[in-house]
C-alpha cells in the first residue's frame, strides 16, 4: 500500500488530538448546567480527531505521500533559522541591530547578494521603519540594552 | 491644541523618549514610564487611569503610556505587572479584584502565583458606589420584592458580572451571603461592559455595577436601580437607597488604585505617589474625573494602604462565601 | 425625514468648519497609516492619540479618533495585496484573491476597488446610521448568549459549504483553530489552559500572530526567489487603473457586502470581523466563476473590502444609540467621549445634537476625504512591487517581525508567528486551506463563551436554543445548508468543485 498526503495528515492530526487529551486530563469538564473549563478543548479536540479520521479513511484517493515537492526546504529552513535568531536576539539588541542584521544577512546569506548594496540596503530600511514605527506614530520600539 | 503644535509636540515627545540617556541622567524617571491596565477599554479602570497617565506626564516630564492588558477579570494584567522588571517604570492599574486572586488559588488547592503583599499601593484613583441594578422589564420594583424573590425562587434569577470573582461579582456574593441565599444563577461576561449589554438585552435580569457605568442606562429607563452599596446616597441618583438604610450591612465601592511590583525601589515608589499625588490635584485630572460622572475618591500613599488592608479581608470574604465553583 | 434633513444640515453646518475639517483628516491620515502598517491597528492608533485629544472640545475629539477607526479600515487591504501580510484579521480574506491579483500584475485595480469598495460601504453604513439608528440598535440587543451561538455555528457551516477545499478539510481546519482559541485563561472559571508555563499565554494566542504567519511567512519560505517571475509582479503605470470588465464584476459583491457588512456589524459583540468571511462565502456562492476565487478574483476583494468597512460603520449603531460598545474600538470611542464630558446613550442626540449630528456629518466628509486619500496613493503604494523580489521579501519578514511584536509587545508573538509560518508552508503541502483555521480562532472565545452562557441560562437545557426565535431561525438556515450539502453529495451532481478538480487536472497537464 502507498502511504497517501492525506494518511500523513490524518495521522499526524489524531495523534496531536490524542496529546491534547493527554494534557487537558486536569481540566474539568463540568455539568451541562454549567459548563466547565474542559469542555471545549475536549469538545474541538475530539471533532478534530473525527474530522483526521475521515481524511484518513479517505486518503486513497489524495496523492502519494511522496510526490510532494519539498524542493524549496532548504529556503524555507534558512529563513526560519535566520528569523528565529532575530527573534532571540530582539529584546537585547534593540530594534536597529536586530532589524538591519536580520535583511543584511538574508540578503547575503540566501540571496548570495554583494554585502556593501545589502548593507546600504539594509541599513536603510531600518532607518525608515524606526522613523515611520518609532517617529511618525510613537509607537514604542524595543530598545534593548542600548537605548536604540 | 494649534494644529502645528500638535505635530511638532507628538515629534518632539517621541524624539526626547528615543534620545539616549547617559550614565548622568540617573534621575528617576528618565524614559516612559508604563501603566498597565488590567481591564479592558471602556471600563472604569480605563477612563480614569487615561487622564491619570496625561497628568501624571505633565508632573514626570516623561511619557507614561497606558497599556492594556485585560482577560481573566483582571488576573492577566496583574500576572503581567508582577513579572516586570521593578524599576519603577511598570505601575498597575487594577481594582478591588486585586486581592483575590490569591484567595481563589488557595480555594482550589493551587499555589498562588502571586498575592497582595506583591504589590505595593500608590493611591487610590477614584471609588465609585456599586448599585443593585435589574432591567426594567423585570418585576422587580423594590429592593424588598428583590430580596423576597431571591430568597423563594433564588434559582430564577440569572445575573450577569464581569467575570467570576471579580469586582461586579463579589458585591453580589456579599449581598446573597447577607440576606442568606447561595443559589442565584451566576452568569460571568468578558467584562463590565458586556455584563452591562448582557442585563440591557434582558439576557442577565439582575447585576452589581458601578453608578457611573449604568447612570445613563438608569435615567433612560431601561434599567431600575434598586439600591445603592454605597455608604451614603449617590448624588446623581438621591432616589435610590442605600442597602445600610434598609438593615443590610453591606458596602462596596468599585474603586481604582495604583500598584507597583514588590521590589520597587523605595526612591521611586516616593517619586511616584508624590507625583500622582501631585497630577490628582490638576484640572488635566480633575475636570475629566467630574466629567465622566465619578464622585472624587483619590486616596494619597498612606491613607490608601490603610484602606487597602481593610478592604482585602472584605475581598478575601467575599471570594470564600462563593466558594469553590464547579468546572 | 424632514427632522433628519434639518438635523444633517445642522450637522454638516459643524463638519464643514475648517477646524473640524482639519482634525477629520488628521484622524483619516493617521488611519489609513495606522491600518496599513501591520501590528499597529485602530486600536493601538486611537490608544496612542487618546491623550493628545484631552485639550480638545469634544466635536473635534471625536471626530478625529472615529476618523483613525474607518481610517484604518481603508488602508487595511494595503499590506494584505502587496505583500499578503494580513493587519488584522478582517482583511485575511483580501490576502487570498488580493495578492493573487497583486501576483498578476493587478495590484493596482485591487487596491483601487479595495479603496472604491470601501468608499461606497462606508457611504452605505452611514445612510443607515443616519436613518434607521435607533429601532436596528434595540433589535441587535436581542442577540444574546442563545444567538450568537447560533449565528457563530452560521458562520462556520457557511464557511465550509463554500470553501476552496472539501467540507471535511475545511471543518478539519476550522476545529484546529477552535482549539487553538482554548489556549489561555478560561474568562468564565480562572482555569490557566494549556499554559506550558508561558505567562503569556494567559490572553490565548493572538490573531495577529497566526494571520500573520500562517499567510504572510508561510507564503514567503515556500517561495524562492528563482522562481519568482520578475515581469509580471512588476504593474505597468498605464494598467493602474481596473479595466471596464473589473468595475462590472465588482458592483454587485460591492452592494452585497455593504448590506451583509452592516448587518452585522451592529450586534454587540466582536463577531463583526466574521463580515468579511460571509461575504467572502456569499460571493463565491452566486459566482458564476466560482474556481477563479483564490487566483485572483475581483469579486473576492471587492466584497469583503467593502463588508469589512460597512461593519465597522455599523459598529457605531449601538455606539451612539445605546451607548453600549460593540467591540473594543468602540468601547476606547465612548471612554473619549466621557472624558470629554458627553455621556453617549439614549439621550445623546437631545443632549448633544451638535456633537451627535456633527459626527454623522463628518463621517460623510470624511469617507470622500478617504477616497481622494487613498487613490492617488495607490499609485505610490504598487512601485513597492516594482523592488525586486530578493530585497522585497526581507523587507516583508521585517515587517512581519515589527508589525507582530508590537501588537502586544511580547516576544512570545513572534515565536507564535514563527511557528505559524512553519505550520502554514506545511499544510500548504498536504492541501489544506489556511482561512478556516483563523476563522475558527477569531471566533472561539465567543463561541465557547455564548455556548456556556447559553447553557447556564437555561440551567443546562439545549432547548434554548429552539425557544429563542432568531436563534432557531438561524439553526435551521444551518440545517437547510447542510442538507444541500448532503443532497448534492448523494445526487452525485458535479458542483462546481468537481468541475475545479477538472479545470487544476487540465492546467496540471498543460
Amino acid at each position: 500500500m502507498t502511504i497517501r498526503a492525506d494518511h500523513v495528515a490524518g495521522g499526524a492530526l489524531i495523534a496531536f488530538g490524542v496529546l491534547v487529551f493527554a494534557i487537558s486530563a486536569d481540566l474539568p469538564f463540568g455539568t451541562v448546567s454549567a459548563p466547565g473549563a474542559g469542555m471545549m478543548p475536549k469538545l474541538t479536540a475530539g471533532l478534530m480527531m473525527l474530522f483526521a479520521a475521515i481524511i484518513f479513511i479517505t486518503g486513497k484517493q489524495s496523492a502519494p505521500a511522496s510526490s510532494i515537492d519539498w524542493s524549496d526546504r532548504g529556503h524555507a529552513l534558512l529563513l526560519v533559522v535566520i528569523t528565529a535568531i532575530a527573534t532571540v536576539i530582539y529584546t537585547t539588541l534593540g530594534f536597529i541591530i536586530t532589524m538591519t542584521l536580520l535583511v543584511f544577512s538574508l540578503l547575503v546569506v540566501v540571496e548570495r547578494k554583494k554585502i556593501l548594496p545589502a548593507a546600504t540596503y539594509a541599513v536603510g530600511l531600518t532607518l525608515f521603519a524606526y522613523w515611520l514605527f518609532g517617529m511618525a506614530l510613537k509607537a514604542p520600539l524595543e530598545r534593548g540594552l542600548l537605548w536604540f | 491644541m494649534d494644529r502645528r503644535q500638535f505635530v511638532i509636540g507628538t515629534a518632539a515627545a517621541t524624539a526626547a523618549a528615543a534620545l539616549p540617556h547617559a550614565a548622568s541622567a540617573q534621575a528617576f524617571p528618565s524614559r516612559t514610564v508604563t501603566i498597565v491596565n488590567a481591564f479592558p477599554p471602556g471600563g472604569a479602570n480605563d477612563l480614569v487611569t487615561r487622564p491619570m497617565a496625561a497628568a501624571l506626564e505633565t508632573v514626570l516630564k516623561q511619557p507614561v503610556v497606558v497599556d492594556t492588558k485585560a482577560g481573566a477579570a483582571g488576573a492577566v494584567g496583574a500576572q503581567v505587572a508582577v513579572s516586570a522588571k521593578p524599576d519603577g517604570y511598570t505601575l498597575l492599574s487594577h481594582n478591588n479584584g486585586l486581592a483575590g486572586y490569591a484567595e481563589v488559588d488557595k480555594l482550589f488547592g493551587r499555589t498562588p502565583k502571586f498575592t497582595r503583599a506583591d504589590f505595593i499601593p500608590l493611591a487610590r484613583l477614584s471609588a465609585d458606589p456599586v448599585l443593585l441594578l435589574v432591567n426594567a422589564q423585570q418585576p422587580y420594583k423594590t429592593l424588598e420584592e428583590f430580596v423576597a424573590a431571591a430568597k423563594k425562587e433564588p434559582e430564577k434569577i440569572v445575573y450577569s458580572s464581569g467575570g467570576l470573582y471579580g469586582a461586579s461579582h463579589l458585591p453580589m456574593a456579599m449581598l446573597e451571603k447577607a440576606i442568606g441565599v447561595s443559589k442565584m444563577r451566576h452568569l460571568p461576561t468578558a467584562g463590565g461592559g458586556p455584563a452591562i449589554t448582557a442585563m440591557l438585552g434582558n439576557n442577565a435580569a439582575a447585576s452589581t455595577q458601578s453608578v457611573q457605568a449604568t447612570l445613563q442606562h438608569v435615567k433612560a429607563g431601561k434599567l431600575r436601580a434598586l439600591a445603592s452599596f454605597g455608604a451614603q446616597r449617590s448624588k446623581s441618583l438621591p432616589d435610590v437607597p442605600t442597602l445600610k438604610e434598609r438593615g443590610i450591612d453591606v458596602t462596596y465601592h468599585l474603586w481604582v488604585g495604583l500598584f507597583v511590583p514588590k521590589g520597587t525601589p523605595a526612591p521611586a515608589v516616593s517619586t511616584l505617589s508624590g507625583a500622582i499625588a501631585k497630577a490628582a490635584q490638576t484640572p488635566l485630572f480633575s475636570d475629566a474625573i467630574a466629567k465622566i460622572g465619578l464622585e472624587p475618591g483619590f486616596l494619597p500613599v498612606a491613607d490608601f494602604t490603610k484602606f487597602w488592608d481593610e478592604d482585602s479581608k472584605r475581598s478575601a470574604d467575599a471570594v470564600i462565601s462563593i466558594g469553590r465553583v464547579q468546572g | 425625514m424632514e427632522t433628519i434633513l434639518n438635523s444633517l444640515a445642522l450637522g454638516f453646518s459643524v463638519a464643514l468648519r475648517p477646524d473640524i475639517l482639519w482634525f477629520a483628516f488628521i484622524g483619516c491620515l493617521v488611519g489609513t497609516l495606522v491600518g496599513m502598517l501591520p501590528g499597529i491597528g485602530p486600536l493601538a492608533g486611537i490608544s496612542i492619540l487618546l491623550p493628545l485629544t484631552f485639550g480638545l472640545d469634544a466635536t473635534k475629539a471625536i471626530v478625529m479618533l472615529a476618523g483613525i477607526y474607518y481610517g484604518s479600515q481603508y488602508g487595511g487591504s494595503t499590506t494584505s495585496i502587496l505583500m499578503r501580510i494580513p493587519g488584522e484579521a478582517s482583511s485575511v480574506m483580501t490576502c487570498i484573491d488580493g495578492h493573487a491579483m497583486a501576483k498578476k500584475g493587478r495590484a493596482g485595480a485591487a487596491l483601487c476597488i479595495a479603496a472604491v469598495g470601501s468608499f461606497v460601504a462606508g457611504t452605505f453604513g452611514i445612510v443607515m446610521l443616519t436613518l434607521i439608528a435607533p429601532p436596528l440598535a434595540t433589535f441587535a440587543l436581542r442577540f444574546g448568549p442563545p444567538e450568537y451561538t447560533a449565528l457563530l455555528v452560521l458562520g462556520l457551516i457557511f464557511l465550509a459549504y463554500m470553501s476552496t477545499t472539501s467540507l471535511i478539510r475545511t471543518l478539519l481546519m476550522a476545529a484546529i483553530g477552535l482549539l487553538l482559541g482554548t489556549i489561555g485563561i478560561d474568562v468564565m472559571t480562572g482555569h490557566f489552559r494549556f499554559s506550558f508555563g508561558i505567562a503569556e499565554l494567559g490572553d490565548g494566542i493572538g490573531i495577529v500572530p497566526v494571520a500573520v504567519g500562517l499567510f504572510g511567512l508561510g507564503e514567503l519560505l515556500a517561495t524562492p526567489s528563482r522562481q519568482v517571475a520578475a515581469d509580471i509582479m512588476r504593474p505597468k503605470l498605464r494598467e493602474l487603473l481596473p479595466t471596464r470588465e473589473e468595475w462590472r464584476q465588482s458592483t454587485a459583491p460591492i452592494a452585497r457586502g455593504s448590506v451583509l457588512g452592516f448587518m452585522i456589524g451592529i450586534i454587540p459583540g466582536s463577531a463583526h470581523i466574521i463580515a468579511s468571511f460571509m461575504s467572502y462565502a456569499v460571493e463565491r456562492k452566486v459566482s458564476k466563476t466560482p474556481e477563479e476565487f483564490g487566483k485572483g478574483a475581483v469579486a473576492g476583494v471587492a466584497g469583503p473590502e467593502s463588508a469589512n468597512n460597512s461593519a465597522s460603520t455599523g459598529a457605531f449603531v449601538p455606539m451612539l444609540a445605546l451607548g453600549i460598545p460593540t467591540g473594543p474600538v468602540t468601547a476606547v470611542l465612548i471612554a473619549a467621549l466621557l472624558i470629554h464630558g458627553v455621556p453617549p446613550g439614549p439621550t445623546l442626540v437631545n443632549d448633544h445634537p451638535n456633537v451627535f449630528w456633527g459626527f454623522v456629518a463628518s463621517m460623510y466628509v470624511g469617507n470622500l476625504m478617504l477616497l481622494l486619500l487613498n487613490l492617488p496613493l495607490v499609485g505610490l503604494f504598487v512601485n513597492l512591487l516594482r523592488i525586486p523580489y530578493a530585497y522585497l521579501y526581507p523587507l516583508i519578514i521585517m515587517f512581519c517581525v515589527i508589525g507582530v511584536y508590537e501588537v502586544n509587545h511580547s516576544i512570545v508573538d513572534v515565536w507564535i508567528m514563527l511557528i505559524m509560518g512553519v505550520v502554514g508552508y506545511c499544510i500548504k503541502k498536504f492541501g489544506f486551506d489556511p482561512a478556516p483555521l483563523v476563522l475558527g480562532l477569531v471566533i472561539a472565545p465567543i463561541f465557547e463563551m455564548s455556548l456556556r452562557q447559553s447553557l447556564i441560562m437555561s440551567d443546562g437545557t439545549w432547548l434554548i436554543f429552539l425557544q429563542r426565535p432568531i436563534a432557531a431561525i438561524l439553526l435551521a438556515i444551518c440545517l437547510l445548508m447542510l442538507a444541500l450539502a448532503v443532497m448534492s453529495y448523494l445526487s452525485q451532481r458535479r458542483d462546481w468543485r468537481a468541475k475545479l478538480a477538472e479545470a487544476e487536472a487540465a492546467s496540471e497537464k498543460n
